[in-house]
């Protein structure tokens, strides 16, 4: 049967939506880490952040290690393809600045054993862009 | 049409380095990796395996893997010729080539032996596949970013490219003069992962040899230089659909696209 030419562009046209608009049933993270079992009682929270610095499951690795010993962290997720960073707390314990403050901390690079400056910074805060020039 | 594919070809190049620069400037947490389909198959074994993507691949790269091969079943190698930023920059320096050269298609400077040409295809390019599968679902990194010239050509200098990257680019791009898409045909993974689809691709390009007057513009308008004049279906895995034979062939319903295997 013949077919009109523009099936091709409306094709690709097509399969590009299909699979932008799709792409959500294969979320899954690059990293994932539980911190500590939420006691009985606990006011678990969770928070969003868009974080640039994490780009692959090493730098999310990293970003996870910022939080361990942060009292009342209880579980992080990073899918490092967006940079979106989710983190699970016990809002009785600490809050969303202090766990800003934990990601964007120096950074000690086992390597060169060296603490590292600026490797994280949060660009969003459950979808709210956070302006750097005020902070 | 012609204009239409190029205008999607270098929609497709600006945006891929707008996104390359804007993440390279740390204006956007994206980086143009997110986009390339060949993620989605270089992460498909820690997503099945595991429920986890590879280093930086994501969702998104797993989608558009298999929007790609549904559209290659629909339409072949459409994705080669109408979107991929590195087939275009590939095709477009086979047309200077072709002016450059002074050559009637594009053949290019070195001439392969159409045995050698089919051989290349298959195993170079799947063998090229192979080692590249295999290093990443082994590592679970993508150690061959490199190599890569979509990655080295848009990620603004990005993590993994080094200075032996460009050496690799400046050579490639040279083969491409001498043998126009040569990492298309002979080395593109991407291209040996969708080819069995190509292959049983159902639109296909028809020629009538009736109303074929045998002049031969269509071999020589023909990116892949697939012999068009010489068949009467083109069944090649690698046509791309890009319209260039439609569009200089002298006879109204010599070539036509078709859908195989429906009856009218």
């Amino acid at each position: 049967m013949k077919a009109p030419l523009w099936i091709v562009p409306a094709l690709i046209v097509a399969c590009t939506a299909a699979a932008a608009g799709g792409a959500r049933l294969f979320a899954a993270p690059s990293v994932t880490r539980e911190f500590a079992a939420a006691a009985q009682g606990t006011v678990s929270r969770r928070v969003v952040f868009v974080v640039s610095g994490v780009r692959c499951v090493d730098t999310a690795e990293g970003a996870a290690r910022q939080f361990s010993g942060v009292p009342g962290v209880l579980s992080f997720a990073a899918y490092a393809s967006r940079g979106r960073v989710e983190v699970t707390y016990d809002a009785a314990s600490t809050d969303v600045p202090a766990l800003i403050e934990a990601i964007e901390g120096p950074v000690y690079d086992e390597a060169t054993q060296e603490f590292r400056f600026g490797v994280y910074a949060v660009r969003e805060v459950d979808g709210e862009k956070v302006d750097q020039r005020s902070r | 049409m012609k204009w239409l594919r190029l205008a999607l070809q270098s929609a497709v190049m600006l945006a891929a380095v707008f996104a390359g620069v804007r993440f390279a400037m740390g204006r956007s947490v994206v980086s143009v990796e997110t986009w390339c389909p060949f993620g989605g198959l270089e992460t498909a074994w820690s997503f099945v395996t595991h429920r986890r993507f590879s280093c930086a691949a994501g969702e998104l790269n797993l989608a558009l893997f298999l929007a790609l091969l549904i559209l290659t079943l629909l339409a072949r190698k459409a994705f080669c010729g109408w979107v991929c930023p590195v087939g275009a920059l590939f095709e477009w320096e086979g047309r200077l080539a072709r002016r450059l050269f002074r050559r009637p298609g594009f053949t290019g400077l070195v001439r392969v032996p159409p045995r050698v040409d089919r051989m290349l295809k298959v195993v170079l390019r799947l063998a090229v596949l192979a080692v590249v599968l295999t290093a990443t679902w082994t590592t679970g990194e993508l150690v061959f970013r490199g190599y890569d010239p979509y990655y080295i050509l848009f990620s603004a200098h990005g993590h993994d490219v080094q200075v032996w990257s460009y050496a690799i680019l400046g050579g490639l791009l040279l083969s491409a003069l001498l043998l126009p898409m040569a990492w298309c045909k002979y080395l593109c993974p991407l291209g040996a992962a969708i080819w069995p689809f190509a292959v049983a691709g159902r639109l296909r390009l028809a020629r009538a040899a009736s109303a074929c007057t045998g002049c031969g513009a269509c071999d020589r308008a023909c990116p892949q230089a697939l012999n068009v004049s010489g068949v009467t279906e083109v069944r090649s895995g690698e046509c791309t659909l890009c319209f260039e034979c439609t569009a200089v062939c002298p006879s109204e319903g010599a070539l036509e696209l078709r859908w195989t295997g429906v009856k009218r």
